[in-house]
């Protein structure tokens, strides 16, 4: 998990060209249909949605037919079929803790939001500050969220709290490095015109740095949606509320100690579910914002 | 200080209007060091009188830019005096009476053409009602009123361009300056827009352009003087002055005496 979030935030690090790492990061049937807006309906059907649908339907046949054969138990490794029922069953249970957890990580991402591009212009403004502070923020994303857990928990409490902070955590750091790569990548020109029409330093951080920074901050809110996603679910793993409120970290640990295998993986496809769920939601807010004007969003 | 400094005699001189309070633009043994050791410029004695239109051509890395972020305030001079308005460069870019054109149309991509126009009025903190009307009247002068509400990629390099000069005349300044605006256009774009400018800086003269170019022919057309400068350290190597009326037409482009100033203007590039 720890690795995930480093290599992730990697890309913003090195690169510093924010086009490019937002197109890797778009998803493929989001960037299609951008492309092909112009051709009909059908047509895009056919060409695009069609061929991931029939994979996932030949795999998913696959999967059953091959289990079924070969008669593994469904507490080893469940079919398709076995899956569906154990969600269906649990209907209730499932939905709660799909509910809890959306809630922590909707919460976390949102603070990571606020605080990592809050905390970057307050970097942003000066140089000094940034050069005194940025080398800790960096040492410290990279000590691993497992090993800070225990210590939010004891601070905040199990529950809610330290799993929001801990879902806070793991997605604040790309938002700030984002952010604070866009904010310094005005154009030198640009900041000439408002340093020679007497802008003042809000004016430019308002009028120029921040709009010319939204690319970068909405590439830095696309690798953080999912991580928060990720972090809620450490978190319950860690910090987890028992009983009727848990989320699906709780729950997987729950069906996991009950050898309730189909659905551990009803919840694990949960998460998933979620998460590409909630990086779509960003990624179209993404291309709303920056469709009229942004490379990224118009040749995507 | 600047009356006895621009005084003496200068090659920068223009035709006699005596008052000091005519001259925009003085430059006095002006020299520039940068930091890394480089001298950019050295000993350049210039003057910028009201209603002149001054072109400055020389061999790349001459320092033209250099002079320009100078009498901006964007960069320190090493050594000389500079008055710019009467005032040290820095105070004179507080008086909202110098604007500026870059090479490139520097447009925000996400501001509306009327927003990206009126954006030096915006920073001052002008009546949005007041902003609106003299955004209009730009736009109407460049010929672009029917795209006030259209974002920059919409347009093409020229009306780019066109744009940004919009925004420049905005405030009605009294000193413009304008460093390569032309250079990545096509000849046809590039002898259009040297009309319109022409045309806009004729109906009042009003305000002094600096012009840098790389093209002679375009210094000749557009100016009053060309500045000929030498390569790096660069100085002022000849003042050619351009004594066509205005307005100038394609008639000039093709006449003997064009031919004279640019044939000119060249041996003192070579020089
Ligand atoms: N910030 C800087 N630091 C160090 N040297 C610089 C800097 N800016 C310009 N120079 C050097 O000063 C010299 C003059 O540069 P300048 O940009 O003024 O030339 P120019 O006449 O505008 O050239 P061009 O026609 O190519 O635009 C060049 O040799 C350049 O390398
Ligand atoms: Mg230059």
């Amino acid at each position: 998990m720890e690795k995930l979030v480093v290599s992730v935030n990697g890309i913003p690090e090195q690169g510093g060209v924010e086009a490019t790492s937002v197109q890797k990061l778009e998803p493929a049937p989001q960037k299609r249909k951008a492309g092909a807006s112009s051709g009909s309906p059908l047509r895009k059907f056919a060409t695009h949605i069609a061929p991931p649908l029939i994979v996932l339907i030949l795999f998913l046949g696959f999967w059953e037919l091959a289990i079924r054969l070969a008669d593994v138990k469904p507490y080893l490794f469940p079919k398709p079929s076995d899956i569906v029922k154990a969600a269906a069953e649990n209907g209730h249970n499932l939905l709660v803790s799909v509910r809890t957890t959306i809630v922590e990580a909707v919460l976390g991402f949102a603070f990571s939001v606020i605080l990592g591009v809050a905390f970057a212009i307050v970097l942003a403004l000066s140089k000094t500050v940034e050069r005194s502070v940025y080398p800790y923020a960096i040492i410290l994303q990279t000590i691993p969220i497992v090993a800070v857990a225990p210590i939010i928990v004891i601070w905040f409490g199990a529950g809610m709290n330290a799993i929001v902070m801990i879902a806070f955590l793991i997605a604040f750091f790309p938002i700030l490095s984002n952010t604070l790569i866009g904010l310094n990548s005005t154009e030198a020109n640009m900041k000439n015109l408002f340093y020679l029409y007497n802008a003042t330093k809000w004016q430019t951080i308002w009028k120029l740095r921040i709009p010319a920074a939204l690319p970068y901050i909405l590439a830095g809110m696309k690798i953080s949606c999912s991580l928060s996603v990720v972090g809620a679910i450490v978190g319950e793993y860690i910090a987890g509320i028992g009983g009727l409120q848990g989320g699906l970290g709780y729950a997987i640990t729950v069906a996991s100690t009950r050898l309730q295998t189909a659905y551990l993986f009803a919840c694990g496809l949960s998460a998933a579910v979620m998460g590409i769920v909630f990086f779509l939601l960003i990624n179209a807010l993404s291309n709303r914002l920056l469709r009229s004007w942004h490379d990224s969003a118009i040749n995507g | 200080m600047n009356s006895t400094m621009l005084a003496g005699s200068s090659p920068g001189m223009p035709a006699p209007s005596g008052e000091p309070s005519g001259i925009l633009v003085g430059m006095q043994n002006i020299g520039k060091t940068y930091p890394n050791g480089t001298i950019a410029v050295q000993n350049v004695n210039l003057l910028a009188g009201e209603r002149e239109f001054l072109c400055f051509v020389g061999p790349s890395g001459c320092g033209k830019s250099t002079i320009f972020n100078m009498i901006a305030g964007l960069t320190d001079h090493t050594s000389g005096e500079l008055a710019v308005l009467g005032t040290t460069p820095k105070d004179a870019r507080k008086q909202n009476e110098i604007a500026f054109v870059f090479q490139e149309h520097t447009l925000l991509p996400w501001s509306k053409l009327i927003d990206n126009v009126t954006m030096p009025l915006t920073l001052r903190g002008v009546s949005k009602k007041e902003r609106i009307q003299e955004g209009e009247r730009v736009l109407e002068l460049v010929g672009l009123k029917d795209y006030m509400k259209v974002l920059p990629r919409q347009l093409s390099g020229g009306m780019k361009m066109r744009v940004s000069i919009a925004r420049a005349l905005i405030s009605r300044p009294k000193l413009l300056l304008m460093d390569e605006p032309f250079g990545a256009l096509d000849e046809i774009t590039r002898q259009t827009l040297q009309d319109e400018l022409l045309n806009i800086w004729c109906s009042d003269r009003k305000m002094t352009v600096l012009f840098i170019t790389h093209n002679v022919f375009e210094a000749v057309y557009l100016s009053t003087r060309v500045v000929v400068m030498t390569p790096r350290p660069g100085k002022v190597a000849d003042i050619v002055d351009i004594e066509a009326p205005f307005p100038r037409t394609d008639d000039f482009r093709s006449s003997p005496e064009f031919g004279g100033y640019v044939h000119a203007v060249n041996e003192s590039l070579k020089h």
